[in-house]
């Protein structure tokens, strides 16, 4: 009955100890993973690596792709025993919830993508986020986060940490003095978006990250809005990148799932929280996830392709007063995007005339974007920011984080451009035609 | 995990350490504030583990009995110096167990030591002011022998920051900064 046979990443070994010597005859070094098998580097292109990292055929039937391993719990032997015991069993399948096969491989796809030497898939981007902050910080602990933070992780921050004991300050992510004086002696952490949500700000990365290494405070950055192949957040100098994989990175709005990526030694702290917090990913997410990713690189183009023709086309429109899109020479980041972004996005945020009634009007109009929140898919989705994302503040309160009464948001999908346009000259068109009724 | 401390995770940051020596270099700091009477409250500054800011947000309050014109509020100095000591050592003990592939079952460390008041009062005397000799006795049981046992305790006191701190001279570099209140 006894089965010697490795189950899990077979380069990871016990540490071995020589009984003469103290503890500095211990011999297991970190490593990257952990991976099902050696597995060559097939290419360094984004979609090469999209496509091969961590897909691994199935050994036993050479079925191509990954098989979905559907399963709570693995048989065990001496070797996983051995795990738990001397502290690897993050090596070994022992329980869904520490492991699975199907995790891992796309868990070796996405730290592929992102160059890192480890990466863990969670249940949802906050699921992701809550695990990787609370990994870093200690009792006490102070964070400085941007001020335009996305919703749920402004609640961690807002709503959680008190209760713990912890704090944060939130600072304009513009304004680098104003970070440095936010950082106390119990500050353990960073914490900024790439592109935040929804004036796609383009945030200085790498000089967030020449503040965090200086005043000796890790930095985390949520990439969600800047998935690699638009950007690689990690050779910023970046100690962790999380995201919502539930937006680009999944791209076919089906599933809910997140990410941390960074060096081995940080995800290792971080895999704790995951076990202690249970925010694991279910196997056949796994695979919806890993598929989705085969096809980043072509979709990022595709997104970029539509969606910066749209944003010429809607920043000619007579009828709409700004837009938002990196790739825009009017954007206020446009070099920051340029210097940072490899590809654009599908991101659009833009402001029509009429205010949020024409706004509603406008995407009620709309035969192609669905009315939906979220990001990232394939196909298009439009909401406001005042009924939604933003929907608790007051209308100052929102004019004074820069979104105007008119706001739109709009995730453009990979649909044809000629089509979108159209769909928008037609919706444009339709609303400002009609005479608004006297009691409207 | 074998006395709950992850044997792969301390040999990693061995192997780190020979590579990345900056990751080893600890940097504490405490303050101390004083109460009433023979009573303070220390409270500890953030620490620097490596090139990471890490928060340690502790305190305790350290005061001498009534005997010795305090009022009992808090583990005297004495007590505490004996506990930095032996939770070093007992920090030492265990990681060097748990490399040896020793599971312990419990560990006890006894201390004692005696004071003669006399160096402190200023009584002119033989009597050191600080403790001439510090007694402790190790409660071990285990998966491990007599020998092995007898081997870790010489190398785990061999490898502890405090007890070495103890045995060897130390640099003391104090400076005063004071204020005259004028009454």
């Amino acid at each position: 009955m006894s089965n010697e046979k490795i189950l899990g990443d077979p380069s990871s070994k016990s540490p071995r100890h020589t009984a003469d010597d103290w503890l500095n005859t211990l011999d297991r070094a970190r490593k990257p993973g952990p991976f099902l098998a050696d597995h060559a580097a097939p290419g360094s292109g984004m979609s090469t690596v999209s496509v091969h990292a961590g897909t691994h055929d199935d050994p036993r039937t050479g079925a191509v792709g990954t098989p979905i391993y559907q399963a709570s719990t693995f048989v065990l032997n001496d070797n996983q025993y051995q795990s738990v015991e001397e502290g690897f069993a993050r090596d070994r399948f022992i329980y869904s919830r520490y492991g699975n096969p199907s995790q891992w491989a796309v868990q070796e796809k996405l730290a592929a993508l992102e160059g890192a030497e480890s990466a863990i898939v969670f249940s949802s981007g906050m699921a992701a986020i809550t695990s990787t902050v609370m990994a870093l910080v200690d009792k006490g602990a102070h964070v400085v986060a941007s001020s335009d933070l996305y919703g749920g992780t402004y609640n961690l921050f807002n709503q959680e940490f008190p209760t713990m004991g912890m704090s944060c300050t939130m600072v304009d992510s513009y304004d680098f003095d104003a970070i440095e004086a936010a950082i106390q002696p119990n500050t353990q952490l960073m914490y900024f978006e790439a592109i935040t949500n929804p004036l796609l700000k383009i945030i200085d990365i790498p000089r967030l990250a020449e503040i965090a290494k200086r005043r000796k405070v890790r930095l985390v950055i949520d990439a969600t809005f800047a998935p690699p192949v638009a950007m690689r957040t990690l050779e910023h100098g970046v100690d962790v990148v999380v995201h919502s994989a539930s937006k680009y990175l999944n791209g076919h709005s089906d599933l809910i799932a997140g990410v941390a990526a960074g060096p081995r030694k940080l995800i290792d702290m971080i895999w704790p929280r995951l076990l202690n917090y249970g925010g694991s990913l279910d196997p056949h997410a796994c695979f919806l996830l890993e598929r989705g990713l085969k096809t980043l690189a072509v979709r990022m183009r595709a997104h970029e392709e539509s969606a910066t023709a749209l944003a010429k086309y809607l920043e000619g429109h007579p009828r709409v007063k700004k837009v938002f899109y990196p790739f825009l020479e009017s954007h206020p980041d446009y070099a920051t995007a340029r210097r940072l972004l490899k590809n654009g996005t599908g991101n659009i945020t833009f402001v029509i005339e009429g205010g949020d009634a024409a706004a509603l009007r406008l995407v009620n109009a709309l035969r192609i974007p669905k009315q939906a929140t979220s990001l990232g898919g394939v196909e298009s989705l439009i909401s406001l920011p005042f009924n939604t994302s933003q929907a608790t503040f007051t209308s100052r309160q929102r004019a004074d984080v820069g979104i105007d009464p008119g706001c739109v948001r709009l995730s453009v999908g990979i649909e044809d451009a000629a089509d979108l346009i159209a769909d928008f000259e037609q919706a444009l068109a339709a609303i400002y035609a009609k005479k608004e009724p006297a009691y409207a | 995990m074998r006395n709950s401390i992850p044997t792969a995770a301390l040999s990693e940051f061995v192997n780190e350490v020979q590579n990345t020596p900056e990751e080893a270099v600890m940097e504490y700091g405490i303050e101390i504030n004083w109460e009433s009477g023979t009573r303070s409250r220390t409270e500890t500054k953030a620490m620097k583990v490596g090139p990471h800011q890490v928060s340690r947000s502790f305190s305790w309050k350290s005061d001498e009995p009534r005997q010795l014109m305090g009022n009992n509020h808090g583990a005297n100095p004495q007590e505490l110096l004996l506990s930095g000591l032996g939770s070093c050592m007992m920090v030492s003990f265990i990681a060097g167990a748990t490399a040896a592939g020793i599971q312990l079952e419990s560990v006890r460390i006894d201390f004692d030591a005696t004071l003669d008041l006399r160096g402190f009062l200023g009584i002119g005397s033989n009597a050191t002011v600080g403790f001439p000799e510090i007694r402790y006795t190790i409660h071990a049981t285990g998966d491990a022998s007599e020998e092995e046992f007898a081997e870790l305790h010489r190398k785990s006191v061999a490898h502890s920051p405090n007890a070495q701190t103890i045995l060897n001279p130390v640099k003391l570099n104090g400076a005063i900064v004071s204020t005259r209140i004028e009454g």
